[in-house]
């Protein structure tokens, strides 16, 4: 039985290509459809991603932002960091929420979160680097690993403590809180497409290939 | 029995002399010995005493070292049983085996991680998920919880401690991370765990195979001498 599906698979896959006018991609191997698909995500290209992961710095630097100027143009990208993961993970969400909001209130687009103006991109890149490069681990405590993002991006921790409790922030930490149920299936950086299909990251082989794929989801 | 002996009765016999010695409790005895020291080495020398905290392949590693250890043991209790000896054989072969997997994607994400080809691995996991979905990093933190980097395995000080100057030296030794020869960043600990898991695989692999065929052989004997002292029966 699942030796003909296999045939079956492997005749559309053959097809596909023959045909020229697609790449045949594979669920369970190229994504997986989320169990707990995330809501209101319609349209977008989510990065479940962690400042403490080697991967993500390294997707961060390399990867993403070739990528984001290649989506196509109805997809709109939006980044969630992970709470649960690294000793100051709550501390970074917030950080980073904030930042995003204050991001978007200065008229950065999706597009824009690599661009130099990008506070977010600011402060992530700090931490990547000292956790990753300078073995930083904040031992004196949160208000250590604070202000190594704050002082990247010239905020004041009382701006900072003000700003995390605007209602905005809290609503866009909730709907990180989602990034829990994605991550576990196979890791961070994980990217999602339309909230329901999640990209294996270890069958992704080139940022043209991750953009077919991202395309072939997006209408599915 | 003396070295020379050993070697001559393994090339004149080698199945029923490699089945002999997995009777004994010596070669069992030996597998749990290295396993644990390499288990003990790992997190009481690189994790404690240098600050080289393990990632999540690696805390896998480290069961399926005591999956051998624990095998080991079982069978050394008394080689000669055949019950303790299946559980010690599928013990040690499940450890060996899955070793043998986990520090092949250990090698995999050393690559990607310390190069700029980084495709074809996985994500760093947010937790660890171990065989059986046993809670092994609640039950033992210090053991089994992942508080290193996927990929990496340096040495990160925390504020504050002071080194003494023999492991200040030897951190510097490995501020590169762990290699068998660092300064030529020359075998990692994958390659390294690779070849320990592969080798006693092969061994144990090769040792059952020959205590089944002495088995076989000596159960043919018997019945072959059944029949030939009894030939009334036959006739």
């Amino acid at each position: 039985m699942f030796k003909f599906a296999k045939t079956i698979v492997k005749s559309f896959a053959l097809v596909a290509l023959l045909a020229g006018t697609s790449f045949a991609f594979t669920e369970g191997t190229d994504y997986v459809k989320l169990a707990k698909p995330i809501p209101n995500a319609q349209g977008t290209l989510i990065k479940v991603f962690s400042y403490d992961c080697p991967f993500c710095y390294k997707y961060d630097k390399k990867i993403t932002p070739n990528l984001v100027p290649k989506l196509p143009g109805d997809l709109k990208f939006r980044p969630f960091h992970l709470k649960t993961k690294g000793k100051y993970g709550v501390q970074g969400s917030e950080l980073f929420a904030v930042l995003l909001l204050k991001d978007q209130k200065a008229g950065l687009s999706d597009r824009d979160l690599y661009t130099e103006k990008s506070l977010l991109k600011k402060a992530k890149m700090a931490y990547y680097t000292a956790y990753h490069d300078k073995k930083e681990r904040w031992d004196a405590g949160p208000d250590a690993y604070l202000k190594t993002g704050l002082d990247a991006v010239g905020m004041t921790r009382a701006d900072f403590d003000k700003a995390k409790n605007d209602p905005q922030v809290k609503a866009l930490l909730k709907e990180w809180d989602q990034s829990y149920d994605v991550a576990k299936v196979q890791g961070v950086p994980g990217f999602v497409v339309n909230g329901k299909y999640l990209i294996m990251t270890k069958s992704i082989t080139s940022i043209d290939g991750m953009v077919k794929l991202i395309n072939e989801l997006k209408t599915k | 029995m003396k070295l020379s002996e050993m070697i001559g009765n393994l090339r004149s016999d080698p199945v029923r002399t490699i089945s002999q010695w997995q009777d004994r409790r010596f070669l069992w005895v030996f597998m749990a010995v290295l396993s644990l020291f390499m288990v003990i080495l790992a997190h009481s020398v690189f994790q404690i005493w240098l600050y080289m905290r393990p990632c999540e392949q690696c805390v896998y590693i480290r069961l399926a070292f005591f999956a051998m250890a624990f095998g080991g043991i079982v069978a050394a209790i008394n080689p000669s049983n055949p019950g303790l000896k299946i559980v010690g054989y599928l013990c040690a072969i499940w450890g060996s085996f899955k070793g043998v997997l986990y520090s092949i994607k250990l090698n995999k994400i050393h690559h990607a991680a310390h190069s700029d080809d980084l495709f074809g691995v996985q994500g760093c996991s947010p937790e660890p998920t171990f065989p059986f979905h046993l809670p092994l990093d609640k039950w033992s933190p210090e053991w089994f919880k992942p508080t290193g980097d996927c990929g990496y395995d340096n040495p990160i000080i925390p504020d504050g401690v002071q080194l003494s100057s023999m492991q200040k030296a030897i951190t510097d030794f490995y501020a590169d991370g762990w290699y068998l020869w660092p300064p030529a960043h020359f075998g990692n600990m994958a390659q390294c765990t690779v070849i320990t898991f592969g080798v006693i695989l092969l061994f144990l692999v090769v040792a059952a195979a020959c205590w089944v065929v002495t088995l076989v052989r000596k159960r043919q004997a018997a019945t072959q001498d059944a029949s030939s002292t009894c030939p009334g029966r036959l006739a």
